[in-house]
């Protein structure tokens, strides 16, 4: 006995030795510090990074523009200014005394830099095919620089707000110290990453805003499982937690230090594959969508009335854009749907598969009641339910049904070229119509903006008539506590600590 | 002597081979898992010549056998390698602060349950059929019987929602270690001995009846030794026996299981570490920390094995390795 005692007392004594790297301490007197509960990030590095862990890396990197979340207006970041003629030429003009974190100037070299590495092959960058279209770049001077494009890409600028466009420097090792060291130009900076576990930024004391950022730190905890994240929030440990589900909303109504916010809808697209059977007919598409009705949707999945921070439509434009079209809805109406079924070739109805993201917000609920619903219309809906890592890497593309979490972008064309389009990469519904095609393409080129609008009308009323998808927009749930002030998150997805304060 | 440093080497030797082959299984498994590192990063919308650009610079088109061969000459000198999905990131510096937590976390599961479930298994065991012995058994089904997550959620809707004792989550603050957070290890460690109390209880009872039954203890308490003295002296010696097989073998479950109650409390552990490699596909992570397990789980079998052997001549002398 006295050996194994002695064994586990050395044990003990290394065990001790390994934890005992201390480090900086979270917080000190008199010090502002907001505090947040993200999921476990993988990749940050801007260029693969996989879109999470926004609070850390928006607040470490910036872009070129930012978007207001009050107006969904572009503003100047790091362009103070830009410019085009047709869309095929853009020129940026460069904000001056902007330092990064490692004291090295911000110049259009690093512009450059950020834009050519998106076609570099050893990186994967998640922006190669949208940036493609540079052929070539122009630096006339230090805080210039001049975008040459292959077509005209009218709402080009957008591209440059995307997460992964982050601007880098072209100095830094990315390759080496991106996921260990981030290294931006952004209001705040790394001082402590623990990999997987939390994350320490301090304010950039040389930050070219005056004034910004208004808190001192923000502590940033990595956390694998939301319910524990809403206890540390409950229990006051966290100020912030993003992505939240409905049932958590529910459940937290009651707390009065806790606010549940809803900055903005993503959307769920409720996809059908037209290159096989049954969807390949457009009267079962159409079936289906007679099926459906959108208040009981509404009420079920979220427990909020229709168009009141939940929106439903059958385009891929989400409600809240400039760019929608308003077309009544369909009534609900089985018997058409029925006949519609019956006429081509189903008159017993049609057994289906439907796949979904089971753990992402809304999926599970959205898949019980489309399936409820479409049953008395003669669809009998088998529902496989994934969790999202494993729907998305074996699933969503190959599929005849499904429902997939798509974010919302700042400018549709963004996401018509990348869903809708013949030929797209993440054409889940494989849809490659002449007429959606074209739409597409005079959408993406034209420069007159009235032109450009009355194209995504009429795409809106194609997608109505024989469309694949139903778009549900969900509200994107964050808990904030009550001590937070101006909380700000735009469509971007990036949220702009830099402006909040705490009480 | 010479016999039993043989029994200590022939022990090591096998869990050489054990860790050899268990590491080839490992990498084997993470292999065909489907889809690869590069196709990861790259997502659904790569082109096949991105994903084979990034295969040839990350060094993942040569043939598996020599990339084992590289994985395992890392390992056996220490080098768990970068994470090749972390680029930079050296494995060495997110495991072993992790393993250190884990293994005060088994640590303080283990000095609680040991000593409570021994002598509440003697009490019954001693008590046989009595009502505390009821009692104590009736706890003990019930303890086992409720998984970890199960009695989780139970201690932290008593001890930290409605007594507020404890946190909730398990969560070091930022900047601070563990040991200024001493308060965290209670309630996980409570659950796992939940757990364990049952198993080690039980089997601490069920040998403390046979032993009491049998001719030598009956023969002590006839020569009109006192009864305390029975027990601790005569009984207790034999009866631990099979106890410490089953705590031995179940210090490498415990290692394991910690996934769960480390997941369940946010305890930056090597559980929750394993579960957060697997939720990213941080494929050279989830090696090291499975390898890591598996070494853990032959050491505590070793162990055992030897400590018995101590304990119970009989074992070594007899060549009970067979």
């Amino acid at each position: 006995m006295k050996r194994t005692i002695s064994i586990m007392l050395l044990i003990l004594v290394l065990a001790v030795s390994v934890v005992f790297a201390g480090g900086d301490k979270e917080e000190a007197k008199d010090e502002k510090i907001i505090r947040i509960a993200e999921q476990v990030p993988g990749l940050i590095t801007p260029g693969v990074w996989d879109g999470q862990a926004f609070s850390m890396n928006g607040s470490i990197y910036e872009y070129l523009a930012e978007m207001n979340p009050d107006t969904g207006e572009l503003e100047p970041l790091l362009a103070t200014a830009w410019e085009t003629e047709d869309g095929s030429t853009w020129k940026f003009t460069l904000r001056k005394g902007v330092k990064f974190h490692d004291g090295s100037d911000f110049n259009a070299q690093d512009v450059k830099y950020t834009i050519e590495r998106t076609q570099d092959p050893t990186i994967g960058h998640l922006k190669k095919q949208d940036f493609e279209v540079v052929s070539s770049i122009e630096t006339p001077d230090n805080h210039t620089i001049i975008l040459h494009l292959d077509e005209p890409r009218p709402t080009f600028v957008y591209q440059l707000t995307d997460y992964n466009m982050a601007i880098l420097s072209s100095e830094y090792d990315y390759a080496s110290l991106g996921e260990s060291k981030p290294m931006g130009t952004g209001p705040f900076m790394m001082q402590q990453l623990t990999p997987k576990e939390s994350a320490l930024l301090v304010r950039n004391p040389n930050y070219w805003a005056e004034g910004l950022p208004i808190v001192d730190k923000l502590a940033i905890y990595f956390v694998p499982d939301i319910d524990a994240s809403i206890s540390m929030l409950e229990s006051g440990r966290v100020d912030v937690v993003p992505f939240i589900t409905q049932v958590i909303k529910t459940r937290l109504e009651k707390n009065p230090d806790i606010n549940v916010i809803s900055p903005y809808q993503e959307m769920r697209f409720i996809s059908m594959r037209v290159d096989e059977k049954p969807f390949n007919d457009n009267r079962v598409r159409l079936a289906f969508k007679y099926a459906m009705d959108p208040q009981i949707i509404a009420r079920s999945v979220a427990q909020m009335d229709l168009n009141d921070g939940i929106f439903y439509n059958e385009t891929p434009i989400m409600n809240i854009l400039a760019e929608y079209k308003e077309i009544p809805l369909r009534g609900r109406d089985t018997k058409k749907a029925k006949a519609l079924l019956a006429e081509a070739g189903y008159p017993n109805g049609v057994s289906v598969p439907m796949y979904y993201a089971s753990d992402h917000p809304f999926g599970k609920e959205l898949a019980q009641t489309v399936q409820e619903l479409a049953a008395p219309a003669g669809f009998d809906i088998d529902l496989k339910g994934y969790t999202r890592d494993i729907y998305l890497s074996q699933y969503w593309m190959n599929v005849p049904l499904s429902i997939t979490g798509w974010a919302g972008r700042p400018d549709p064309s963004m996401l018509l070229l990348l869903a809708f389009r013949g030929g797209g990469s993440w054409n889940e519904s494989h849809i490659d119509n002449p007429k959606i095609n074209a739409l597409i393409d005079n959408i993406s080129e034209e420069a007159n903006e009235a032109k450009r609008l009355s194209y995504y009308h009429e795409l809106q009323e194609v997608f109505y008539e024989e469309g694949s998808l139903i778009d549900v927009q969900v509200p994107l749930l964050i808990a904030v506590s009550n001590k937070i002030v101006n909380y700000r998150h735009p469509l971007t997805q990036i949220p702009q600590y830099k402006y909040m304060d705490v009480k | 002597m010479n016999k039993t440093l043989l029994f200590i080497l022939k022990k090591l030797g096998s869990l050489l081979a054990t860790l050899v082959i268990m590491s080839f299984i490992i990498f084997m498994l993470v292999e065909i898992m489907p889809g690869d590192v590069a196709q990861m990063i790259l997502g659904q919308s790569a082109t096949p010549e991105a994903v084979s650009a990034l295969r040839e610079a990350r060094g993942l088109n040569d043939p598996v056998l020599k990339r084992y061969g590289r994985w395992i000459a890392g390992v056996a000198v220490g080098d768990l390698g970068d994470s090749i999905y972390m680029q930079g990131v050296a494995i060495n510096s997110i495991l072993w602060r992790r393993v250190g937590h884990s293994i005060i976390l088994a640590l303080t599961a283990f000095i609680m349950f040991v000593p409570l479930s021994i002598f509440f298994g003697v009490l019954a065991g001693v008590k046989e059929n009595k009502l505390s012995d009821s009692i104590i058994s009736f706890f003990g089904l019930a303890t086992m019987a409720l998984p970890e997550f199960v009695s989780g959620v139970f201690l932290i809707t008593i001890f930290a929602v409605q007594l507020k004792w404890f946190p909730i989550v398990s969560v070091i603050p930022i900047g601070e270690s563990l040991f200024s957070n001493l308060n965290i290890l209670i309630l996980p460690a409570l659950s796992i001995t939940f757990v364990m109390f049952g198993y080690v209880s039980r089997m601490q009872r069920s040998s403390m009846i046979q032993v009491m039954n049998s001719d030598y203890i009956r023969a002590a308490t006839l020569k009109g030794m006192p009864r305390s003295y029975v027990i601790l002296r005569h009984a207790l010696k034999n009866a631990l026996l099979p106890t410490i097989t089953i705590i031995g073998m179940n210090m490498g479950w415990l290692f394991g299981g910690l996934i769960v109650v480390e997941t369940l409390f946010g305890f930056p552990g090597m559980g929750s570490l394993l579960m957060i490699a697997i939720k990213t596909r941080d494929v050279p992570l989830i090696e090291a920390c499975v390898l890591l397990i598996t070494v853990i789980f032959s050491l505590s079998t070793m162990t055992t094995d030897i400590l018995y052997s101590f304990l119970n001549p009989r074992i070594r002398l007899q060549g009970g390795q067979r």
